[in-house]
């Protein structure tokens, strides 16, 4: 399974939504503390473990986390630490890039959410405590979501309802919204300490599962959100980013500080199916390709990418 | 301690507060029905993404005592709302508590300030002598009062109001009490305690005699005791000092040894030093952060040993907090300090035109495998077509790869490692372990290779999709038609082959989906699929 390192700490990777075998990687210098970040497109070689570097984007603050686009296959958004959010196209030459430096958060930029089913517009998770809606012809954003009462981790986009999105706070609290409501339109108080990430069940849109500092990962039904489905343990220690495969209903793959990426099933009593302790660092962007079922791929601040096929050993060769 | 503050507002007279409440109480009523009205009517709409439970009264009168607490009431509003968050209340019901809680003013001061004085002055007015010291005593039955009153009703004002004045009243009373009648009492036991012992001394002088012989004979066993115990601790301070003296030669002796080591050991060094260049004094940080990171990959193996570099956090989450790497600290150290990493530079991230025109996406964009579901069947033909589609040029920008025949899928496609090569459909097929999807399908799509698509026909096909499936999105078939226009003109000859192809299988049994998943083979294969299919 080929590897790619990477000169700064990793911080995302996401699969590209129109080529299979291509990603981007969000990394920053120094752990994301002060420094500069780089942007990385890279491709997987198809004749052998070998990843390739397509282009990478230099940045004057680290780079948190990165986005496709759903609508162009060259263009991908970048969350940067300085709060703004540049928009990079590949397909141009490399001195025209970026594109756009989208500069209205308050505070550094941590998510970023592409809209799957409609396609034409992102969120961005900031730590001023506010979410905001963009699109790419546009250079101030659309709306903004002000309710949360701490940090805004992530934020992640119902799979089936184009308005719905959903977005995780260090206020200990999941906000479901909807772009065509001013506010809110519910609040769960998932966890008992920072909720790090969330996102969506595919097959199911009411399941949403949501990762926290307290080491669990909880599956809730927006139906009835006063009891979760069923909580995840077995991480070590906090939680940093989870996911629903996009090719099965029940699977979701979670990374976290304790360096290891573990898959889960939710639906079965001993949830846990995977794990894999490939990084030497904590383990904080993990994604699984819309494109290809099974493969997945994994970064972290020990500065390397891993790809693999689910089942196999990330560090096989 | 909070509501008896609370129920009295600045605004209201001290002369008739129980009045004032009563008038609040019944407008506060009225408001609150009016509220619960609205809010039954907004906790109706369609979408299951809305929590359309009724306001839990006990709830909401939970949240009016928090939020009516002095403590609470000088914080930011955001922050009591996430409290409340917290706790599992609804908007609604955060919402309805904060109308009932009455708005205070911006700062807590001058309110509990007025509050102050209205106890004061309610005191007054219910005792009926002034007396200095059961003030306190009355604020802190006050205080008690507090705690006690806070009932299960909501607005107890008159209760609080009345409550406090009884306590204040029985405040001064017990004082009162204390003066005239625990007073006397005091004196009384004085003077028979001073009686008593006057007796006692009377009697002491009596029993004298004895007394004095039996403290002599103590006062000499005592004597002797001491002198036994002044023996034997002169022992062992000679035994002390003896052992002082011989564990004072052995440190001499140690520090001799000490010292021929150290010599020793700068001989040693200074044999190094000749030998090596003196540059290895600059590279101690680079190795002593390459050895730590090669400790690092020494744990990679499995074991997920999370002493990496036990470190401290700053600011630690309420959990344990899990190691940092030490260069990590490092950092952070420095950055305390002030100082900045040397490895920083500056780079100019700023667009160069920030009008630049995005570029025409070369592909239309995907459906979604959760999307697809309605239809498995032309999931199968997916995969059935673009498994056969193999030796393919793929020509996109930037996957600039040749699939010959011998690798035929790309490495990341296969599920077993051992499998160099697909042979045959059938063969991935058989092997496929998964079952995929929630329909029942056999076939997992896993197994499938893809060929990277030449953007004319995925976009033709997907036209020809949406001809064939008017219910897909509009948006889609906009955006599909828009790209499918601006690179038809590209392509006129494979334009015509996809007709052909599209006219083809609209023949077969149902609409087709042929997403942006594949390549164009040679017709004749495609021709070869479409038969298989319509023989399904």
């Amino acid at each position: 399974m080929p590897v790619f390192k990477t000169p700064f700490n990793g911080y995302s990777v996401r699969f590209s939504p129109f080529y299979e075998s291509r990603l981007a990687v969000a990394t920053a210098q120094n752990f994301g503390i002060l420094g500069n970040g780089r942007v990385h497109v890279i491709d997987l070689a198809p004749t052998g473990p070998v990843i390739n570097e397509l282009i990478a984007f230099d940045t004057a603050d680290g780079v948190y986390d990165v986005a496709w686009s759903e609508s162009h296959d060259s263009v991908l958004v970048a969350a940067i630490a300085d709060g703004s959010i540049k928009v990079y196209d590949t397909a141009l030459p490399p001195q025209s890039n970026p594109v756009r430096s989208l500069k209205e958060h308050a505070r550094e930029v941590h998510g970023l959410d592409y809209n799957p089913t409609r396609r034409d517009s992102f969120l961005s998770a900031s730590w001023d405590d506010s979410v905001k809606l963009w699109t790419l012809d546009r250079p101030v954003s659309l709306r903004t979501f002000r309710e949360h009462a701490y940090c805004v981790y992530s934020v992640a986009w119902n799979p089936k309802h184009a308005d719905v999105f959903a977005s995780a706070s260090g206020d200990c609290t999941v906000r479901i919204w909807d772009v065509r409501e001013p506010g809110s339109t519910m609040v769960i108080p998932g966890h008992e300490h920072e909720i790090l990430s969330c996102d969506w069940n595919k097959y199911d849109e009411c399941l949403i599962a949501t990762a926290s500092v307290d080491k669990s990962i909880k599956i809730w039904d927006v139906r009835n959100y006063r009891v979760p489905v069923s909580v995840l343990n077995g991480h070590g220690y906090a939680v940093k980013k989870v996911k629903f495969s996009p090719h099965r209903r029940n699977l979701l793959v979670s990374c976290s500080y304790d360096m290891t990426v573990c898959l889960w099933d939710f639906m079965v009593e001993d949830a846990l199916v995977g794990r894999h302790d490939h990084h030497t660092e904590f383990a904080v962007g993990v994604d699984l390709s819309v494109l290809v079922d099974g493969l997945m791929a994994s970064t972290g601040w020990d500065e390397l990418v891993y790809v693999w096929q689910q089942g196999m050993d990330p560090r096989a060769s | 301690m909070a509501t008896t503050q609370s129920p009295s507002p600045p605004n209201s007279n001290d002369d008739k507060p129980q009045a004032d409440s009563a008038e609040v109480v019944h407008e506060a009523n009225q408001v609150q029905q009016d509220v619960g009205a609205e809010a039954a009517k907004h906790s109706v709409p369609a979408s299951v993404f809305v929590n359309s439970e009724p306001m839990r009264e006990d709830q909401v009168s939970n949240a009016v005592k928090f939020l009516s607490h002095p403590k609470v009431r000088g914080s930011p509003v955001i922050y009591r709302r996430s409290f409340l968050e917290r706790k599992g209340l609804t908007k609604e019901e955060i919402d309805e508590a904060f109308r009932r809680v009455p708005d205070p003013t911006p700062s807590s001061q001058p309110a509990s300030l007025n509050q102050d004085g209205q106890e004061k002055s309610s005191s007054n007015v219910q005792t009926q002598a002034p007396i200095q010291t059961p003030q306190p005593v009355a604020v802190a039955p006050a205080g008690i009062a507090s705690s006690v009153t806070v009932a299960r009703r909501q607005f107890h004002w008159n209760h609080a109001v009345s409550a406090v004045g009884l306590l204040a009243a029985s405040g001064c009373g017990t004082a009162l009490l204390i003066k005239k009648v625990i007073i006397p009492k005091l004196k009384l036991w004085v003077r028979k305690v001073v009686l008593e012992e006057e007796n006692d001394y009377a009697k002491k002088i009596d029993a004298k005699p004895s007394l004095v012989e039996e403290a002599a004979a103590a006062a000499k066993a005592a004597a002797a005791a001491a002198s036994d115990v002044a023996k034997a601790s002169q022992e062992m301070l000679n035994s002390k000092n003896e052992e002082r003296r011989r564990f004072e030669e052995f440190m001499n002796l140690m520090d001799v040894q000490m010292q021929e080591m150290k010599s020793m050991s700068n001989s040693i060094r200074k044999l190094e030093g000749q030998a090596n260049s003196s540059g290895r004094a600059f590279s101690d940080h680079d190795d002593h952060r390459v050895s730590s990171s090669s400790t690092k990959q020494s744990y990679a193996n499995g074991k997920v040993d999370v002493n990496v570099q036990p470190g401290r956090s700053s600011t630690p989450p309420a959990s344990a907090e899990p190691p940092h790497p030490k260069s990590y600290m490092e950092i952070m150290e420095m950055i305390q300090r002030g100082e900045k990493p040397s490895n920083i530079r500056e780079v100019n991230d700023m667009p160069p035109n920030p009008n630049q025109q995005l570029s025409n996406p070369r592909i239309a964009p995907r459906t979604k495998p959760w999307e697809a579901q309605n239809g498995s069947r032309h999931q199968v033909l997916q995969s059935q077509t673009s498994a056969e589609g193999l030796n393919q040029n793929g020509r996109d920008n930037g996957l600039n790869y040749l699939l010959d025949d011998e690798s035929s899928t790309p490495w990341w496609q296969r599920k077993n490692v051992r499998i160099t090569e697909i042979e045959n459909e059938d063969e991935v097929k058989a092997t496929g372990p998964f079952g995929v999807r929630t329909n029942e399908q056999p076939p997992p799509l896993v197994q499938r290779t893809w060929v990277p698509p030449q953007p004319p026909p995925v976009a033709m096909l997907e036209a020809g999709e949406a001809i064939w499936r008017p219910k897909s999105a509009p948006k889609e078939t906009a955006t599909q038609e828009q790209s499918a226009d601006d690179q038809s003109a590209a392509h006129p000859s494979e334009v015509t082959d996809e007709l052909q192809r599209i006219t083809k299988m609209s023949e077969s049994a149902g609409a087709v989906e042929m997403n942006g998943g594949f390549s164009t083979g040679s017709s004749a294969v495609k021709q070869e699929q479409e038969n298989s299919y319509g023989e399904n």
